[in-house]
């Protein structure tokens, strides 16, 4: 059996003595599943998300990556050296970088990669726009391009916070049906988190929330 | 963000960076607990109280004047348009570019009695020869006029950003209340803005305490002349060394004052309810006036003394690129690349360490290392030839002298004092960018160096240029570190322009004084874009 993409085991994190953000959290996440965390501004889910891409050190609890411990009270596994992807809601793409140098920016650094950077971005659809700078395309295809940076080293898990809140309506939807097929298809194991309730259940196989430093599971 | 359990380079660094900045300090400060010379006696019924004297009212007299003329043309160029104002304000800063020392030594070149504008007045009034039109320039006074004509662009520099902070709405308050313009710029501009006049201030005077060339260029007694006498006069190194901790106790007052008033400087800063000020515009003789007024400091900081260099270099015929004036420029670009370098890499590694590991250690160690920029040269120097005396006998064992007197004693002065440049410059760059490419590329299997090289560094290289050419024209200016730290027959262009002119030979003196300012417009250059750029924002 294959064991679970992420498990986190009693996980708490305060960023004052005693004043917990996040406690005693178990989550098991299969691989090739889509979740979504949901909940108001500051209730802990990006804090979540941080903790477990390395970029923040939870204050007691462990963390599994395919089984493997990336995260204890004792020690923490680089972020560089977890295989998870990041996208962020301001993209984070590299202003001294093309876009294709972007998106083969995370290949450079990855072995066993076995698509070019053109194949990401022709699946992103934006592979005209290979040789353009960050600021000389709209938000939207930042926003492709970030997912297709995101997605080509490969990685176990892939991190979504807030990734479409800076985009209108219309090309939210276009960048939804289009995303969730890649997902789907790439058999990725996904997180998203979110505030937005439609968009955490047209993309999630399961749905959490975080409420008083807890996490709730949702019905679908 | 991960617990290391071998040490890692990167977090050594700042310790070992303190450790070189700050012992040849220590050593001089320790001269303190030493014993104390016969000479002190000396000095004490002689020259001490003179120093003293000398060097408060060198002080005080600047920073009056300093803050007349930085604080009220800010005012001017922020609140009124009136003729050459756009000109005027960046212009200003110009005689940033002139070094304290080469305003002293064109001064007596124009005003002795047998200067250029007293020859110029005794043939245009036909007077006889031995008649002086002008007051005798080198004296307590000269010095103070030197200082404050150099220096006063640090007052202004500070004050004019803070008024440009200030609403407008508040000053119309002001109105309202019964203020007129006057008033309003006592009552109400300089008050709100106070910390940041004071700011400006102490590196007025931090700079004054530092001065040798021009102090020495007029035979004041102060603590800067008396410790280059005391050593080369007396060859008393360790009184020389007590001397220099005294100056050093003036120095930290005025380092915790800059430091104290940088830190409570929040309140002028813009609040949601700012207004940009309107310029109120000044025509006929009130625009006369006030456009007069913003002349005066950069006719008298910077058209005279280049003027005054002109005329010594092109009416004498002077052979500027000769082999000697060619050989000490090279010395001084090649000190001043080596060092910019070594400053920008060293700030930028800095830098680097506080954003990997924001912790307060770090920062602490941050500011200590950008204390250098208030120490003065020659304390400075005094401090690294004790260190490298001491390294020369213990650690090279004194068969062969390594370190005294080579170039790399020199480099070490310069960077301590410069970095505080360097790092501004790569701090504000930082600034800029977001923490959240640091993530997306930690990531994206990107260790610390990956992350250096290939992400910071090349959103940098601006920062990084304009920090190598602040320090090269900084290193270029530097005097006294300089005169006692060059090995045998090295010359500098500002060592060359100190010899000729302590010769009196003015008209030799001139080519490297020239290449001196003209480097040192590099930096005004570039702050004058800056204020460019800040007035197109206000203009939209």
């Amino acid at each position: 059996m294959k064991p679970p993409a992420l498990e986190i085991q009693n996980l708490s994190h305060s960023f004052e003595k005693g004043n917990y953000i996040l406690e005693n959290i178990n989550l098991i996440i299969k691989s090739g599943e889509i979740i979504s965390i949901l909940g108001s501004s500051g209730c802990g889910k990006t804090t979540l998300l941080r903790i477990i891409a390395g970029l923040e050190k939870q204050t007691r609890g462990t963390l599994k990556i395919n089984d493997k411990v990336i995260s204890d009270e004792s020690y923490s596994t680089p972020p560089e050296k977890r295989n998870l992807g990041l996208v962020v809601q301001d993209r984070a793409l590299f202003p001294h970088l093309t876009v294709y140098e972007n998106v083969n920016f995370g290949i450079r650094n990855s072995s066993n990669i076995n698509e070019t950077p053109h194949e990401f971005l022709k699946l992103f659809k934006v592979e005209n726009l290979h040789n353009k700078y960050p600021h000389e395309i709209s938000g939207g295809e930042q926003q492709r391009v970030a997912l297709a940076r995101s997605l080509a080293p490969y990685p176990d898990i892939l991190l979504l916070d807030e990734p479409f809140n800076a985009l209108d309506d219309q090309l939210k939807s276009e960048l939804h049906n289009e995303t969730k097929k890649i997902f789907k298809e790439r058999n990725l194991t996904v997180i998203i988190v979110s505030h937005d309730i439609s968009e955490a259940k047209f993309f999630s196989d399961r749905l959490l929330s975080i409420d008083d430093a807890r996490i709730i599971e949702h019905q679908m | 963000m991960q617990k290391n359990s071998v040490i890692n380079p990167w977090r050594v660094a700042p310790y070992f960076m303190l450790v070189i900045f700050v012992l040849p300090i220590l050593i001089v400060i320790s001269s303190i607990f030493g014993e104390w010379s016969e000479n002190w006696s000396h000095l004490y019924e002689y020259v001490l109280f003179d120093y003293i004297y000398n060097s408060s009212v060198l002080v005080i007299g600047v920073l009056f004047f300093a803050f007349i003329l930085g604080t009220t043309s800010a005012w001017l160029v922020t609140s009124y348009q009136f003729p050459g104002k756009d000109f005027l304000e960046w212009a200003l800063i110009l005689p940033l570019a002139i070094p304290s020392y080469i305003l002293a030594y064109t001064f007596t070149g124009l005003f002795d009695t047998y200067g250029t504008v007293n020859i110029m007045m005794r043939d245009l009034l036909s007077l006889e020869e031995n008649i002086s039109l002008f007051p005798n320039v080198r004296n307590l006074y000269g010095a103070i006029i030197v200082f404050s004509f150099t220096l006063y662009p640090y007052v202004y520099l500070v004050t004019r950003s803070a008024f440009l902070n200030q609403s407008q709405s508040m000053l119309e308050a002001g109105r309202l209340l019964g203020l007129n313009n006057i008033q309003i710029f006592y009552k109400l501009g300089i008050p709100i803005i106070r910390p940041a006049i004071i700011g400006g201030l102490m590196l007025v005077a931090m700079e004054t305490l530092s001065d040798f060339g021009a102090v020495e260029h007029f035979a004041i007694q102060t603590f800067t002349t008396g410790i280059f006498r005391t050593w080369y006069g007396m060859y008393d190194i360790k009184t020389a060394m007590q001397l220099a901790s005294m100056l050093l106790v003036f120095v930290g007052l005025f380092v915790m004052l800059e430091k104290y008033t940088r830190d409570n400087a929040k309140y002028t800063s813009k609040s949601s309810t700012y207004k940009p000020k309107k310029l109120k515009k000044l025509t006929g003789h009130k625009g006369f006036l006030v456009s007069a007024f913003c002349f005066l400091p950069i006719f008298v900081g910077f058209i005279l003394p280049i003027s005054e260099l002109s005329i010594w270099m092109f009416s004498y015929n002077l052979n500027f690129f000769d082999q000697k004036f060619l050989m000490t420029a090279s010395n001084t670009l090649f000190l001043g690349i080596i060092s910019a370098i070594l400053c920008s890499i060293l700030a930028l590694i800095m830098n680097f360490l506080i954003r990997l590991d924001n912790n307060k250690f770090n920062r602490i160690i941050g500011s200590l290392l950008s204390l250098g920029y208030a120490v003065p040269g020659l304390i400075l120097a005094v401090g690294i030839v004790q260190l490298f005396v001491w390294l020369d006998r213990s650690v090279f064992s004194g068969s062969d002298i390594v370190l005294t007197g080579s170039l790399i004693g020199l480099i070490v002065a310069y960077v301590i004092k410069s970095y505080a440049l360097s790092n501004s410059a790569i701090e504000s760059g930082y600034e800029r960018i977001s923490i959240t490419l640091d993530e997306s590329a930690r990531t994206l299997k990107t260790g610390d160096f990956g992350l250096l090289s290939k992400i910071h560094f090349p959103l940098l290289k601006t920062s990084m240029l304009t920090s190598t050419l602040i320090v090269i024209s900084e290193v270029v200016k530097e005097l006294p570190a300089t005169l006692i730290l060059r090995p045998f027959n090295f010359e500098t262009l500002a060592v060359s322009t100190y010899i000729y002119a302590a010769e009196e030979r003015m008209i030799q003196a001139s080519a490297p004084a020239v290449a001196i300012v003209l480097i040192g417009l590099i930096p005004i250059i570039i702050l004058t874009k800056m204020i460019r750029l800040s007035n197109v924002g206000r203009k939209q």
